[in-house]
């Protein structure tokens, strides 16, 4: 009997500690919700000023957003189901402080998460843009985890970058000063200061003449987009202009079928303007190869046998350079070179007699021809030069007086103003 | 691959090189075989690109499959071949000058963001990190942007460079010259290792496997220079004796 009280009470024992223990569980399980509440204000828009494919996730930052805490943010192009885990960072990184636009096309925010989705990565670009996609926010702590409400949208390309609006109104300012120098050099001329390299043409232009040897114009292996190469073009004209004075002979060997019949044009204009249209031969510009090495070959056989009197490099070049400016200086011939290829000029001044470096080229055009046209690009040129220097100086001495007073959003904002997107 | 075409491959390899060499001691047949043939291989090969890259996938498939918008860019790249017809040469204008202003307006957003704002930003960027800077990566950032002015001045044309304004255009040259002298070394080093791979395989080919390409074609081309030399100078005697 007593047996039987105690088998009883000891069971009634074990009845109540378990319901005691699932009574104190089901409480934890209770409380872990309001500990670690689901993200309730979940929003979605379409990533502004870009290409489209890309969604934005915002969502205010909450008290519970510890490092313990990690966001997984799922994707899916289904109604119901088909999720794809897109991001996943710990609950104090990602707000609006991180999202890279300026301050003109963005609101900072430290009390916003906000996530860029690129959906792009997950449903290629076709699908990307315009199809109706859902989000959904899971916040995770110690290996228990609470979803958000879905939200739905579609991302669009955007007409306009307003994040880029300082390229714009730089380019505004910029095509502004154009006009104003154009109208000036035509009405008074525009000063630009001698360039030692482009007196030595006539030079190299008189000893091919008195030798009655060819002068090798060598355009480089830049397409006709090239800066250099168009400036390479100007320079040809007023070289040919000279060479049909003096009745010399020049060659012009190319890489670029389209760079050479401008060339063409450039060359039998050159002669008209002379007045000695009658010396323009077909065979002054010829095409050599659009292959980079078997260019450099064929022009240095040329050179080698044909000994000219004068070289000009003038244009892009690449590692052809030294090839064909070391076979040049062999001849003895007087090599003049002139590109804003800056790896390559190293190899010109060790080979060349003159080097015209980088914006050099560009200016030696418009000091030749005395063009207004092209003394005024130079001054547009002349002022980007003013531009950066002045923004520069006054940049930094902004930043390192911001930097020191702990003034970061004006800090930030001078960054802004000189970042490219 | 058989044996007989490895060592077929050998021998082409090897004798190219070689005969490209050649022109370092002078112009000579066999650097003009392996020029032409350069030259000839090199235009077959672009020519292929072309067609098999750029002129099936992009022109003829999508005309076979009712594409019709690549008429567009197809037939302003034909007017381009009118050149070769000097009665129709001025429909080629059309073509070049949707290629200018194409060029012009992709080139001149990205160079504005490129070489004037970016440059900007980067020169003044390192600075506004400066409350965890040490003194020396201070003074380097300020070096650059030192640098940067005085080079940008030494290119400025607006003003005659004279009296002080010579003196920061000069620091602009030494800042030029500090970075040519650099980037010389470091192209001359990437050059050799280029020249090292040539050697690498004429030392391969210097193998017995190989019947000793390199060691042939290269006496071989010293006994043509020597029998051509020997030549050259009975003629050169013959005309001084007459």
């Amino acid at each position: 009997m007593i047996k039987n009280k105690f088998g009883f009470a000891l069971i009634l024992l074990v009845f109540a500690a378990t319901n005691a223990f699932s009574a104190l569980s089901g409480q934890n399980k209770k409380q872990i919700p309001a500990e670690l509440p689901p993200v309730t204000d979940l929003a979605v828009i379409d990533m502004p000023y870009d290409v489209g494919g890309t969604a934005l996730l915002k969502w205010n930052v909450r008290p519970t957003d510890t490092t313990d805490v990690i966001y997984k943010i799922y994707v899916s192009s289904m109604e119901t189901g088909g999720w794809i885990k897109a991001d996943e960072f710990p609950a104090d990184a990602r707000t609006g402080k991180d999202i890279d636009l300026p301050f003109w096309a963005w609101e900072v925010s430290a009390h916003e998460h906000a996530v860029k989705v690129e959906l792009n990565n997950f449903y290629g670009e076709a699908q990307a843009t315009g199809a109706l996609f859902h989000f959904k926010v899971t916040a995770v702590k110690n290996n228990i985890s609470c979803d958000s409400q879905v939200v739905s949208a579609k991302t669009v390309s955007n007409w306009f970058r307003l994040d880029r609006v300082n390229n714009l109104v730089l380019l505004i300012v910029i095509i502004i000063i154009f006009f104003w120098a154009v109208s000036h050099a035509k009405r008074k001329g525009l000063f630009i200061r001698r360039i030692a390299g482009l007196d030595a043409i006539d030079e190299a232009i008189g000893r091919a003449t008195e030798m009655g040897k060819p002068i090798y114009y060598v355009p480089g292996i830049g397409g006709m987009s090239s800066i250099s190469t168009i400036a390479s073009a100007f320079i040809l004209g007023e070289v040919s202009k000279k060479v049909a004075q003096y009745d010399s002979q020049i060659k012009v060997p190319h890489y670029d079928p389209i760079v050479m019949t401008v060339c063409k044009e450039v060359v039998k204009q050159a002669f008209l303007e002379a007045g000695r249209p009658d010396s323009y031969r077909e065979d002054i510009n010829q095409f050599i190869s659009q292959d980079q090495f078997s260019y450099a070959a064929s022009v240095d056989g040329m050179i080698s046998r044909e000994k000219p009197a004068a070289v000009f490099f003038m244009g892009y070049f690449m590692a052809e350079s030294l090839l064909m400016a070391e076979v040049g200086a062999t001849t003895g011939a007087i090599q003049i070179a002139g590109t804003d290829s800056e790896g390559q000029l190293p190899f010109f001044f060790t080979a060349c007699d003159y080097t015209l470096i980088g914006e050099e080229l560009y200016a030696a055009g418009a000091y030749l021809s005395k063009e207004p046209m092209l003394l005024s690009a130079l001054k547009v040129q002349d002022f980007g030069k003013l531009l950066v220097m002045v923004s520069v100086f006054f940049g930094i001495i902004l930043v390192v007086i911001g930097a020191k007073l702990h003034w970061d959003p004006f800090v930030q904002g001078i960054l802004n103003l000189f970042k490219a997107y | 691959m058989s044996e007989t075409w490895m060592i077929a491959g050998a021998w082409i390899a090897a004798g190219l090189t070689v005969f490209l060499f050649s022109f370092l001691y002078k112009d000579n047949p066999f650097f003009k075989i392996a020029e032409h043939l350069y030259l000839g291989a090199g235009m077959g090969w672009w020519f292929q690109v072309y067609v098999y890259n750029i002129l099936g996938p992009k022109v003829w498939t999508p005309l076979v499959n009712h594409d019709w918008m690549v008429l567009i860019p197809a037939i302003l790249g034909l007017s381009l071949v009118t050149q070769f017809v000097p009665k129709i040469s001025w429909v080629s204008r059309y073509g070049f000058t949707f290629l200018m202003g194409y060029g012009s307006g992709l080139a001149i957003p990205a160079g504005l963001s490129t070489d004037f704002i970016s440059q900007i930003g980067g020169t003044i960027r390192p600075l506004s990190m400066m409350a965890s800077m040490t003194p020396w990566a201070i003074f380097n950032s300020l070096l650059v942007a030192f640098g940067v002015i005085c080079v940008l001045f030494y290119f400025f044309f607006s003003v005659e460079h004279k009296g002080h304004f010579k003196k920061v255009s000069n620091i602009g040259v030494y800042f030029l010259m500090i970075y040519f002298g650099a980037a010389f070394g470091n192209t001359v080093m990437a050059r050799f290792s280029l020249l090292y791979g040539r050697f690498d395989d004429l030392y391969t080919f210097s193998a017995s496997k190989y019947l000793y390409a390199t060691q042939i074609i290269l006496a071989g081309m010293i006994i043509y220079f020597a029998i051509h030399g020997l030549m050259n100078r009975g003629k050169k005697q013959a005309e001084a004796v007459n």
